[in-house]
């Protein structure tokens, strides 16, 4: 009669309450003219100033070693300082795949030259990193990318195409997964391996795709015979499949993967109480949305304990992640039930602009990071399904 | 791991154990006529755990709310046909009021009573479970000063009302009363807020939805991994993986929001902590009945499966106890009252204050 997954609470001690307020506060100084389609964007927002700004109060790399600029502050303080950043919708685009991916992956397998000279600049805000994993021809299946790195003198040439690459126009590098070994068709996971890609290089060129919102920080990055060293590979050659699963696998019960539209709930909130709408619909479906977000936040910390505690509970952060989406993509059609606002984008009122802007954007919540088919094969799988 | 934690898990194992060995479709019929098995009642008091929670001067364990979540959700787990989570609940408003335990199985009244001048109680609760084979019965009356006094009333000094029909067929009866003398009064704890004993209710109908829900993922994933059609399981199916999946979200986030709320009612917080849990194990629970139903065929709407029981018991305990619209509507209502940059502050303080060991 026990269940078949594990969440034991995690409970926030009260000793990270002044850090929450220190955040909290910097936030109420510097959200003030973030527009609403800004913060909607919140961590795939670009903005290099704010980034340079977090990492001078020692928040990105926070958990990281001091000696390669890190701040050697624990898992908890972290989450509570990624928590109040979302809430807010704060701009983390420009540091935030290299504080949550590739810093901790050059952490853990980088050489001891990639981690004096990336961590530091990771840290300051100064480096900006993009992921460089889908294909034209593999999303889901990333087992079958075709996109190659073949050896030449001190180092390799990339050749291929990455797709849905988010902010690859404005990044400084990217930890591309390359095919190393045999071809795709025979060794499918095997024979991959991740590369750190200045994307400065020559014969790498990007290209913009427009997504629903009109804008295009999406990319399609081109790779013709791109020249990387040798000592721009990541880890261990052929094993890339293998460390980008890791990385994936951390990433799946974050805040960020139900917050992305919390920021719209409060200024719902403010537009029912204006509008004297505050009927019994709007209390009840207020109250709806507030109990699953308390709830998502309890299952999401009780992950961060066991990850802190060594466990990898996959299964779990598969589950969290795949409510977590569709919590998030609820939240702007609850929103248009309450308001039944025109469907009109109005410059300088930021519900207007937040709510137009997530409507546009929540397709992608159930795709990025694995898609819900995907991890709803994980999760059965971890059933015993089989 | 203190050892309240030990006495803890051993009542769970013992529970476990117990109805397990006990529980079947005979046992759960026989109560939906009304009737209490004494057999197991009576193992079930010789184990203490209707006691669990009341002081040890009352021959309990004094375990808090957190610690006895694994009882009441197993008690859910195995939708036993037994009052144990009523009288556990009973007791420990009992003894946490200072009245004396009685023996037997106890009943609670969720509506607020009326109590004159002379003690004497009067006022309804449409649909008390258990009342008729009570012996006894708690509830919270108000006097004319306007102070809550918790209530323990003989059952036989009640009118014997007839048995409601409910969705779980489990016994319920109305209860009346009309200037009824109580066995025992004392004035209720602070912890009894302007809403009585509904947030205790409420958080243990979320305890045991979770361990139905539990229970009803386990028989899903035993039955898609058995069940031939077109030659193969059909958890072989990704359409069936994918609703198994889902089903394993709602009853994964029920089983966190009933401890959690069993937390914040050690935190002191019950009030906020019932309004969470039960308005979302109540939806879930709506939302896995369909799935499990689905993936069962029809195998799960006879009485000859388990699931039969399991789904007509969450569709009574969602509804107990303040259903998940009732309780959402009260949270909005709240959250509705202040501007919206309160709501964030709501959430990060919405963890109970206090650990548990």
């Amino acid at each position: 009669m026990n269940p078949p997954f594990s969440f034991s609470p995690l409970q926030l001690p009260d000793a990270l309450e002044p850090l929450r307020q220190e955040v909290r506060s910097f936030l109420a100084d510097a959200s003030s003219q973030w527009s609403g389609w800004k913060i909607g964007h919140s961590w795939t927002g670009f903005d290099r100033d704010f980034s340079l700004e977090v990492g001078r109060r020692g928040w990105i790399g926070m958990t990281w070693p001091a000696a390669f600029g890190g701040h050697e502050r624990t898992g908890l303080e972290r989450y509570v300082m990624v928590e109040e950043m979302l809430a807010a919708g704060a701009p983390l685009g420009a540091h935030w795949f290299g504080d949550r991916q590739s810093g901790p992956l050059i952490l853990r397998l980088g050489t001891e030259k990639q981690r004096q000279h990336f961590l530091p600049l990771i840290a300051r805000g100064e480096a900006s990193f993009c992921i460089g994993l889908s294909e034209p021809d593999s999303g889901s299946d990333l087992a079958s990318l075709r996109s190659r790195a073949t050896r030449v003198d001190g180092g390799w040439r990339l050749s291929g195409r990455k797709v849905w690459t988010t902010n690859a126009h404005l990044c400084d590098f990217m930890i591309g997964l390359f095919r190393t070994g045999g071809p795709a068709e025979a060794e499918k996971h095997k024979g991959l391996s991740q590369f750190l890609i200045d994307m400065r290089s020559s014969g790498l060129e990007v290209r913009p795709i427009l997504d629903l919102t009109g804008e295009g920080h999406f990319n399609e990055v081109t790779f013709d015979g791109v020249f990387v060293p040798d000592d721009m590979l990541v880890g261990t050659e052929g094993e890339g499949w293998a460390q980008a699963s890791a990385e994936l696998a951390f990433e799946r019960s974050q805040p960020d993967r139900y917050m992305s539209s919390f920021p719209l709930i409060p200024l719902a909130i403010d537009a029912i109480r204006d509008n004297a709408q505050a009927d019994r619909l709007a209390e009840r479906c207020i109250g709806g949305a507030l109990s699953e977000l308390v709830i998502l936040r309890e299952m999401s910390l009780s992950i961060l304990g066991q990850l802190e505690d060594g466990h990898s509970p996959a299964k779990e952060a598969a589950l969290v992640k795949d409510l977590g989406n569709t919590y998030e993509q609820n939240i702007p059609e609850l929103v248009r039930e309450l308001l039944d606002s025109a469907p009109r984008i109005v410059p300088d009122n930021k519900l207007s602009e937040l709510e137009g802007f997530l409507v546009q954007t929540v397709p992608t919540f159930s795709l990025r990071g694995g898609t819900r088919e995907i991890l709803r094969g994980i999760i059965a799988k971890g059933l015993g399904l089989r | 791991m203190s050892s309240e934690m030990n006495i803890s898990e051993m009542l769970a194992e013992q529970v476990n154990r117990l109805l397990g060995a006990t529980v079947n479709r005979d046992l759960r019929v026989k109560a939906e006529n009304g009737m209490l098995d004494s057999s197991l009642w009576a193992e079930i008091e010789n184990l203490g755990l209707t006691r669990a929670m009341c002081s040890e001067s009352d021959g309990g364990a004094d375990l808090r709310w957190a610690e006895c979540e694994p009882v009441m959700r197993l008690s859910g787990a195995h939708a036993a046909p037994v009052p144990i989570g009523e009288t556990l609940l009973a007791s420990w408003i009992l003894s946490s009021a200072g009245i004396k335990v009685p023996a037997g199985v106890i009943a609670l009244a969720t509506t607020r009573f009326a109590m004159d001048g002379q003690g004497k109680i009067s006022g309804r609760d449409p649909g008390v479970s258990w009342l008729n084979q009570s012996g006894h019965v708690v509830l919270i009356a108000t006097d004319s000063q306007g102070h809550d006094h918790v209530c323990l009333l003989q059952t036989s000094s009640l009118p014997a009302p007839a048995g409601l029909a409910t969705i779980d067929r489990q016994p319920c009866a109305t209860l009346e009363c009309d200037g009824i003398s109580t066995v025992q009064k004392a004035p209720a704890p602070a912890s009894t807020g302007e809403l009585g004993v509904l947030p205790y209710v409420a958080t243990l109908r979320s305890i045991q939805m979770a361990g139905a829900l539990s229970q009803i993922l386990s028989l899903t994933i035993e039955y898609a991994n058995t069940r031939v059609q077109f030659g193969r399981p059909i958890g072989k199916f990704q359409a069936i993986q994918h609703l198994v999946a889902s089903l394993a979200g709602k009853a994964a986030a029920a089983q966190v929001a009933g401890l959690y709320a069993a937390r914040q009612i050690d935190a002191g917080n019950a009030e906020d902590g019932a309004a969470i849990a039960k308005s979302l194990v109540s939806r879930y629970a709506t939302e896995a009945c369909a799935i499990t139903h689905q993936v069962f065929g029809a195998i799960g709407v006879t009485d000859e499966h388990s699931l039969h029981f399991y789904t007509r018991r969450l569709w009574q305990w969602r509804a107990e106890a303040g259903s998940d619209h009732w309780w959402s509507g009260r949270l909005g209502k709240q959250v509705l009252s202040q501007p919206g940059s309160h709501l964030w502050e709501f959430v990060t303080k919405a963890q109970p204050a206090t650990t548990l060991h």
